[in-house]
């Protein structure tokens, strides 16, 4: 079986501005893997090459052994950092969306999550407030069966409690041979979930580590280490 | 991939646009009515007045609304915040482009149909008939007069002119937007600037292709059967290559150079 996700040389450009700098990087099937990193640092951008929003300007970024296209959007849930439903929908439209483009969407498991977020599906996306809105499209997001989850920033607008229940929602709601790929600056809250970190900076990965190894070798938390490799 | 995108393009487009030609069929049969019995006087006389005034907006509100809703659907589809959710969707960018300009084609034909068929049923008596068949039959006589055994090209070649021609206004405000989501900031009005440069360049391009035929083709051209078998044809092989080059460019840019906010 091919690792989930293979970059090569990885360079993505914005008129001479480097966002990503030859990332070499292999992500293995069935972990929890947070991308932390500062404002700014490129997580983003890696994100959207992998879901075909962007083209590398060098190298190469293979998932499942396949360039990013309509074969990979299949197995790749993503979640952009952004509310990209369109309004005028109905929760009950989103679904139906879902359930009609992606073979993997299960539509029972996305009812139950709304059921007992008390959501109701007949609400307009109008209506709902921002952090409503994010927890609709997560329960899309984590309702299909796919290989790879890509969460941009999936806990950067709710409230702490909202927090616990969508860590919850992404331990508990992917397989065993699917990866989570997480990204966010919000290193504590998400600390226990994870199996493995990337730090990234200036574009560049500057660690890739299982969470246990960073604990054993420096002796301390990920948040801690963040700080410490970070410090302004 | 393709029958899917293109039910939900229906889906979105629909929630406006189906009311539009509902409020102009109601204002129809109602201004039909009222014509038809001719029952308000006096100080009553402005009723009719006033719903005719309605009925010529709602019809025009066919065209217009049509044509603003199929523009805001591109472009807020597809270079918005919703483009994250559409781009990522498991079909090809061309797929995209197909379905919305299937819908847009289709749309674009249905208001003008409804157009026709409102002013029709407005206006037609029971003896217009007659004098609208003479008029055809009419029409008919002097098209073959014309062309001869060409006719059937003819009129081939027209309806295939007006689709392609149809086609590449929305492709070139495709292109346009296309164009304008490279911008940062801007980007609509980058947009309109794309447009009005592209149909300044084609102006221009017509201009000086007419002046180079002219120059070349020999004076006192008088036989029509060219038409149909020299001239058509040229203007539908230049419509092809136009639509084809705007195609080209809308997809390569969503492709290779997309730019969401």
């Amino acid at each position: 079986m091919n690792a989930i996700l293979e970059c090569n040389a990885l360079s993505k450009r914005f008129s001479n501005i480097n966002a990503l700098s030859n990332v070499n990087l292999t992500l293995e099937r069935g972990r929890i893997i947070g991308l932390l990193g500062p404002n700014g640092s490129g997580k983003t951008t890696f994100i959207k090459l992998i879901n075909g929003l962007l083209v590398p300007s060098e190298g190469t970024i293979l998932i499942d052994g396949k360039k990013p296209g309509a074969d990979t959007k299949k197995i790749v849930s993503y979640l952009p950092d952004k509310t990209f439903l369109p309004e005028w929908m109905r929760i009950s439209d989103t679904l139906e969306f879902y359930k009609d483009f992606y073979e993997d969407f299960d539509l029972n498991k996305a009812t139950d999550m709304l059921k007992r977020l008390q959501l109701d599906p007949k609400r307009k996306l109008k209506s709902l407030s921002k952090g409503t809105k994010e927890k609709v499209q997560l329960i899309l997001v984590m309702s299909r069966q796919a290989d790879l989850y890509c969460l941009d920033e999936p806990i950067g607008g709710v409230d702490p409690a909202a927090r616990d229940y969508i860590l919850n929602t992404i331990i508990t709601n992917y397989n065993e041979n699917a990866t989570v790929l997480i990204s966010t600056h919000l290193i504590a809250d998400i600390e226990k979930v994870l199996d493995e970190v990337i730090f990234i900076k200036d574009g560049q990965i500057t660690l890739h580590s299982s969470v246990d190894d960073i604990r054993m070798k420096e002796g301390k938390s990920v948040d801690a280490l963040f700080r410490e490799v970070f410090k302004c | 991939m393709l029958a899917k995108l293109f039910k939900h393009e229906l889906k979105a487009t629909s929630k406006v646009l189906v009311p539009v030609f509902l409020i102009a069929f109601i204002f129809t049969i109602v201004n039909r009515i009222i014509l038809g019995f001719d029952i308000f006087h006096g100080v009553f006389t402005f009723i009719p007045a006033l719903t005719l005034v309605g009925y010529v907006v709602s019809l025009i509100a066919v065209v217009v609304v049509t044509f603003v809703v199929l523009i805001i659907r591109f472009y807020k589809n597809l270079t918005s915040e919703e483009g994250y959710l559409m781009f990522t969707l498991p079909a090809k960018v061309s797929q995209l482009i197909n379905s919305k300009l299937l819908a847009a084609l289709l749309w674009t034909v249905l208001s003008f149909l409804a157009v026709i068929l409102s002013l029709l049923v407005m206006y037609l008596r029971l003896n217009d008939f007659a004098s609208i068949i003479d008029a055809l039959q009419r029409g008919w006589t002097e098209i073959n007069r014309a062309f001869g055994a060409k006719t059937i090209l003819f009129i081939i070649d027209v309806i295939i002119m007006a689709i392609l021609s149809i086609i590449s206004n929305i492709l070139s405000i495709y292109v346009s937007i296309a164009i304008g989501q490279l911008f940062h900031g801007h980007r609509l009005l980058a947009s309109f600037g794309a447009y009005i440069g592209i149909n300044i360049a084609l102006q221009m391009f017509l201009v000086i292709a007419t002046a180079v035929t002219g120059l070349l083709l020999p004076e006192n051209i008088n036989d029509t059967a060219l038409l149909p078998t020299i001239i058509f044809p040229c203007i539908i092989v230049f419509y092809i290559f136009l639509n084809l080059l705007y195609y080209w460019v809308t997809n390569y840019l969503f492709s290779y150079k997309l730019n969401l906010e």
